[in-house]
């Protein structure tokens, strides 16, 4: 290593005064205050806020479009993030090369689940959450037996950082992060606002009957949700896989967050979710920053029991699903 | 070897064919390759650890180990008791590190398989175990001296002292590098994690380095580190410590640190795979970080005093068999093998009693890193550890080398207030974990 660091810290208080210490010698959950830290906090808030939008937004257009809570949906998350490692670190294809590969390659994934799994169970939403939970357990044994249950490690394309202020720093593997999200939910905003097919999409989510009248396909909009939905969060595992590292059961942590964003944002609302995602990455970054991890947790849970008591179709849902 | 075992390995085909061998090697005498055959009945060892799931890392690894060491073993003659030969053969039962899991397995490898000897990770899945193993009269080793209290007679801490053996690394760093002068220290909020702060804590305390602030724990379904890295660098410490952190979160944690541009001292309990973590930062960073665990290649493991037979043709072997999979437990369950195995032909028997009182008969044991003493009363209420010497590893240009062994009970007997204190503190004590 290198030389030490050269001063010792300067003694912390909080804003109220003298911090309360848990164990005798240390400073309190508040201690550690400066500009820089909280702005170097928001910058690792809006990485996590980013690719956990991009996970919640496909499994709010899947549940919108088809009315399958897919619990399969963290899977698609882990094929994208083995995408990167198998076309990237295996196949030494380019980094961009193998995350676009990742969001086709699971977004027709998609298209076969729908086709196969979800369209027979279109009419009966239980039976589409268990096959999703079958389908889940079977991703996670096919990962295991085809790349073993160690974590795969993927080298960063890049070492490089940028410096946003002084002291506030993004590694630009985190960068691509937020501007691959940033730039795919506006063009799906757009699309979504602008295009027949996202209007068709909206129509379905909306009201199915209604729109099967109006001569929308089922099966085609059904087929378009499925695409973008897995390819999103297909996306996100291969974008993401140089910073968490694929693993088999990489989906359950995400799926979790991402049922907290879509419950607090309202379920079937795009919007709800993209501000869900990111009220929850930054209480999860700053209760991991100024407190603890697991206080992160416990707080994000809260998050969403509040949420729930009080606006218990979530922030932007209604109460029917649309 | 049962069923649970395929699920444990990258690669399907590797593990058939190199359990295949074992098992051929192992089973009836048939094809042995050594000079020596085995004639009596196969004792049978269990191995209760996780073999998938986050903490696979020291579970799977201690398992390819214990192969190497049956065929070694095997292959002179197995284990001689009344006169006869008896070849050892394994029985894996993936835990998944889980409680439930482990009740299970322990139920299975005592009921059905018949085992004599049952090894484990330890930790959070231990208390169900510790109560069969009263029941049964089955004794059971820990690679975690923290699971022993006066409850559990039958439960042995024979191969590492964890989390004790951190106190080496940390004094060692308070003697060479008397400029470290502060630190933080950041851990998974579990039973692995939590008895390793209070050490730090107390090896810190000794060797006059403030921490200077309260660990940081986080949540053991943690991904993302910046978050954890950059309030740990806010402080501005001369040591990062990184605890005995799972080595899916040391890889991040060590790159975050890279990346959010720490220069001064990384000190933890393992780097297991470290090779990864050099690729993924540079030789440079990683240059002078300091853990526990060497590789058996090490030039300091041909000293007199090693206790495991021929250490670098196991690690070459191993190596050549499971590429790319030594890490902190590789030969710790081997090694516990070593000392069962001597205790067995000492009693004359593979029986559980007969086994520990011949284990403990002198009050000594031949520990894998020198002669070692039963001990842990004061800690953890009971004498069923084995502490001697442990060695402070460094990577030195890309390479883990050891530097120094460092005796354990030398650092007790001086500062063992320290640690009882810390370890109060963290709700760690035999006498407030039961």
């Amino acid at each position: 290593m290198g030389e030490a660091a050269a001063s010792l810290p300067v003694p912390y208080t909080s804003v109220f005064g003298p911090v309360p210490t848990v164990v005798s010698g240390f400073a309190g959950p508040f201690g550690v205050r400066s500009l820089e830290l909280i702005l170097q906090t928001f910058a690792n808030a809006a990485y996590a806020a980013s690719y956990l939008a991009l996970v919640a937004v496909g499994l709010v257009l899947i549940f919108g479009v088809m009315g399958i809570v897919n619990f399969a949906h963290g899977e698609l998350y882990m094929l994208g993030a083995y995408a990167t490692f198998y076309f990237y670190s295996e196949q030494q294809m380019s980094f961009l090369v193998a995350v676009a590969l990742g969001l086709v390659l699971v977004g027709a994934f998609g298209l076969l689940i729908e086709r196969g799994l979800f369209r027979p169970l279109r009419d009966n939403p239980l039976g589409g959450l268990i096959a999703s939970i079958g389908l889940l357990l079977c991703l996670q044994a096919a990962a295991a037996l085809e790349f073993g249950t160690k974590k795969k490690p993927v080298v960063a394309p890049t070492q490089e950082i940028l410096t946003l202020l002084p002291g506030v720093t993004l590694p630009w593997t985190r960068v691509y992060v937020i501007l691959v999200a940033v730039g795919l939910l506006t063009a799906l905003w757009i699309f979504l606002k602008r295009s027949k097919f996202g209007w068709a999409l909206r129509a379905c989510a909306q009201d199915p009957e209604a729109a099967a009248l109006q001569g929308i396909s089922m099966n085609q909009t059904a087929r378009l949700a499925m695409f973008i939905g897995a390819g999103m969060a297909g996306v996100a595992g291969a974008l993401t896989a140089p910073l968490v590292e694929p693993e088999p059961h990489m989906g359950h942590g995400i799926i979790v967050a991402a049922f907290i964003v879509i419950i607090v944002g309202g379920i079937g609302s795009l919007g709800g979710a993209v501000i869900a995602a990111v009220l929850y990455a930054l209480v999860q970054t700053f209760v991991t920053t100024y407190w603890n991890g697991v206080m992160a947790d416990i707080v994000g849970l809260l998050l969403m029991l509040i949420v729930l008591v009080v606006k218990p179709a979530g922030l932007f849902g209604v109460k029917d699903r649309a | 070897m049962s069923i649970e075992l395929i699920k444990r390995r990258l690669s399907r085909r590797r593990f058939i064919q190199s359990t295949a061998t074992g098992a051929a090697l192992a089973g009836a005498g048939i094809g042995l390759a050594g000079p020596v055959r085995a004639e009596g009945e196969a004792i049978k060892i269990g191995f209760l650890a996780p073999l998938t799931g986050d903490v696979a890392a020291w579970g799977a690894p201690g398992l390819y180990g214990c192969q190497i060491w049956a065929e070694r073993v095997n292959a002179n003659g197995g284990v001689i008791i009344d006169g006869r030969r008896h070849p050892v053969e394994f029985v894996a039962f993936d835990n998944e590190y889980s409680a439930a899991k482990a009740r299970t397995g322990a139920q299975k490898l005592i009921e059905d398989d018949g085992v004599k000897f049952i090894m484990m990770l330890g930790g959070d899945t231990m208390p169900p175990v510790v109560d069969i193993s009263n029941r049964t009269g089955m004794l059971v080793s820990t690679l975690l001296p923290s699971d022993l209290t006066p409850e559990t007679p039958l439960l042995i801490a024979p191969a590492e002292v964890h989390p004790i053996y951190n106190v080496t690394g940390v004094a060692w760093l308070g003697e060479n590098k008397p400029d470290l002068k502060t630190a933080m220290i950041c851990a998974q909020d579990d039973a692995l994690g939590r008895p390793s702060v209070a050490t730090y804590l107390a090896a810190f305390e000794a060797a006059g380095i403030d921490v200077i602030e309260e660990p940081l724990f986080f949540d053991i379904s943690t991904t993302d580190f910046a978050p954890i890295m950059t309030r740990m660098m806010a402080s501005d410490p001369d040591i990062i410590c990184l605890d005995t952190a799972y080595t899916d979160y040391v890889h991040p944690l060590c790159e975050q640190a890279f990346l959010q541009g720490y220069k001064g001292q990384i000190l933890s309990c393992t780097m297991d795979f470290y090779d990864q973590v050099v690729a993924k930062t540079s030789k440079e960073f990683m240059e002078g970080v300091i853990f526990q665990f060497p590789d058996f290649d090490d030039p300091k493991m041909n000293n007199p005093q090693i206790n495991f037979q021929d250490p670098g043709g196991f690690y070459n072997e191993y190596n050549r068999r499971f590429p790319g999979e030594w890490g902190a437990v590789s030969w710790e369950y081997a090694s516990i093998m070593d000392l069962w195995k001597a205790a067995a032909e000492s009693a004359n028997s593979a029986e559980p009693e007969a086994v520990l009182a011949a284990m403990k008969g002198t009050g000594t044991g031949a520990q894998c890193f020198g002669e070692a003493r039963w001990w842990g009363k004061e800690l953890f209420g009971i004498d069923n550890a084995l502490v001697g010497n442990w060695p402070v590893v460094a990577i030195d240009d890309g390479v883990a080398r050891i530097q120094e062994f460092r005796s354990i009970p030398a650092w007790w007997d001086r500062h063992k207030d320290l640690l009882i204190k810390h370890m109060e503190a963290m709700g760690e004590m035999y006498y407030q974990r039961i």
